[in-house]
């Protein structure tokens, strides 16, 4: 069986600056994976490479053993690659229960032009009492209504979660989630991770600078340094690498 | 008991179709204000085109009149030449705009939103220029007089002879109310959906699996057909197609219309035709003084109601409700 993801001696340059100098790694069975390194070794570029905002210059990238990295970004989402963002996005002016469904919507533009016409509301109807079961989960039912612009920092990564979850994605990126979050909700996206994990078993590949949080939060580590994986393992083992320790103080 | 919303639609549906088609009433048939409700019709047409674009999509058009220049135009070039009776006469005018609305919606939907309204712009004035001066086919400044009107449609119960101002009215009715009822189905589709993810968010709409672009080269065609339409309808109602009609001067009017209408909307470009064009004593008195009028509206809405008018009737009914609504709490507790 094809590994999940499967990033294969990818490379991307900026001008003369080798962001991405090579990286390889497989995510082969589900489970919750950590992207850790110190600044500028390529965390943010390598995130971009496989979710398609960014083309890589050489190497390749599979999802599930399908090659994605000559894909857009929309192609890659279809696949079930879902992601959320560092600075947090969440459609501000639709209600928190609407960017859910939305997220669940089929868009192919076909589809969607044969919806307005038939009128069905088939594939909303069906997942919603999915959508307001997650939305329990973050204790967002509530507030299922309201404006999502309404809601607190926190409360919309939840949100941006739970809406990157409802297409069954195979894999979910998370840039930074833990980045601007009180400890009291940290604990509680900390928990949801797990829960969810242990619902759906998918990869989860969280970029993280927040040692504590990841640390107790993956089950894998991946460090990056200089463009390429370092090293990779169970935290313990990372947190003891000589290697890992020299790259975040050298 | 409240009626849900859902529920309620196709109820307002039906009275806001019956109300147009009974509006003569009101004025006892009286020709210069059906001469105005018509027209305002017309422009409501062109409203909603800009509304699917500006409002639900986010895209903002200066050069939509060009789109509907070039309905206008094929529809009376049709009709004069007697080559085509008047339906598929203003179909081809509205499948021509559509046309044009792809081949510029290419090119110029790749640029990121500022580059892309002065290229619609351009657009806009390029078309005028093409209307001004291919005299061969479109008469040039002089434009062209004496577009023939529809002929009797025969419905069966009744004759409807559109060389008349009441039977035109209700050929407009007709189209305008199709129209319409497209804005309404797009705007609550997957679809629709889609487009206004695009406008909160084009990043996020892509990550969830929205083809941005293929999306807004869809409405923006979308977008100029219902325009093209809108040209066609409004040349069959003058009888003359003249250049200065689809000059920068209306893509102002038709932007004001639908931003102090209250863009994203269903009722706001309706709303603002009404205020723009039924309303011509009022704020049509001289170009100049309608250009200083577009700025100071402008920087008050901008200021006061970014929903624009129909933004605040909406506000104004909620409050009305919620007022009630806990009066009638008080009256059980």
């Amino acid at each position: 069986m094809p590994a999940i993801l499967e990033v294969d001696n990818i490379a991307k340059s900026f001008g003369g600056v080798r962001a991405v100098d090579g990286a390889s790694f497989r995510l082969a069975v589900p489970g919750i994976y950590g992207l850790i390194g110190p600044n500028g070794a390529g965390k943010t570029t390598l995130f971009d490479l496989i979710c398609g905002r960014q083309f890589a210059d050489t190497g390749a990238i599979h999802l599930s053993g399908e090659r994605i990295d000559h894909m857009r970004v929309h192609q890659r989402a279809r696949l079930g690659l879902a992601r959320t963002f560092q600075e947090c996005r969440v459609l501000e002016q639709e209600t928190c229960l609407d960017n859910v469904l939305f997220a669940a919507q089929d868009k192919h533009l076909s589809n969607e032009v044969l919806q307005a016409v038939s009128r069905g509301r088939g594939a909303r109807e069906s997942v919603a009492e999915e959508a307001k079961r997650l939305l329990d989960l973050i204790n967002l039912r509530r507030y299922a209504d309201e404006p999502a612009g309404n809601l607190s920092y926190g409360q919309r990564r939840l949100l941006e979660i739970v809406s990157g979850l409802i297409a069954q994605p195979r894999l979910l990126l998370l840039d930074e989630p833990a980045s601007g979050i009180n400890p009291t909700l940290l604990n509680t996206l900390h928990d949801f991770l797990l829960r969810i994990f242990a619902e759906r078993k998918i990869v989860l590949l969280v970029v993280e600078h927040n040692m504590e949080f990841i640390m107790s939060l993956a089950s894998h580590i991946l460090v990056m340094h200089q463009g390429r994986v370092l090293e990779e393992g169970p935290p313990a083992v990372i947190q003891a690498s000589r290697r890992v320790i020299e790259a975040y103080l050298g | 008991m409240r009626i849900r919303a859902d529920a309620a639609r196709p109820v307002i549906g039906v009275l806001f179709a019956a109300l147009l088609y009974l509006l003569p009433l009101a004025f006892a048939g009286s020709p210069y204000a059906l001469f105005a409700l018509t027209l305002t019709l017309c422009y409501a047409i062109l409203g909603i085109a800009l509304n699917l674009l500006l409002g639900y999509t986010g895209l903002v058009s200066l050069g939509h009149m060009g789109f509907a220049g070039v309905g206008a135009y094929v529809t009376a070039v049709l009709m004069k030449s007697n080559v085509a009776s008047f339906a598929p006469s203003i179909a081809a005018g509205t499948v021509a705009a559509g046309v044009v609305g792809v081949l510029v919606g290419i090119p110029c939907l790749r640029l990121r939103s500022h580059f892309f309204i002065i290229v619609t712009l351009a657009v806009g004035l390029m078309l005028f220029l093409l209307f001004n001066n291919l005299d061969w086919l479109t008469g040039g400044a002089a434009g062209l007089p004496g577009v023939p009107r529809p002929g009797p449609i025969h419905l069966g119960f009744a004759v409807v002879d559109p060389r008349r101002p009441i039977g035109f009215y209700f050929v407009a009715t007709t189209v305008f109310l199709l129209v319409f009822v497209i804005q309404y189905a797009i705007v609550h589709s997957d679809f629709g959906r889609s487009l206004a993810a695009i406008r909160q968010d084009e990043t996020l709409a892509a990550s969830r699996g929205v083809d941005v672009f293929a999306h807004k080269l869809t409405i923006f065609a979308l977008s100029a057909a219902i325009a093209g339409l809108g040209g066609g309808l409004q040349i069959e109602f003058l009888r003359a197609a003249a250049p200065q009609s689809f000059g920068f001067l209306e893509d102002v009017n038709l932007v004001l219309i639908v931003i102090v209408g209250g863009a994203g909307s269903l009722f706001g470009p309706c709303l603002g035709a009404l205020l723009f064009i039924a309303l011509p004593e009022a704020l049509r008195v001289a170009d100049e003084f309608r250009m200083v009028l577009f700025g100071a509206t402008l920087l008050a809405l901008a200021l006061f109601a970014p929903g624009g008018l129909w933004g605040l009737v909406w506000s104004a009914f909620r409050k009305l409700r919620s007022h009630e609504s806990t009066v009638t709490n008080a009256g059980h507790s």
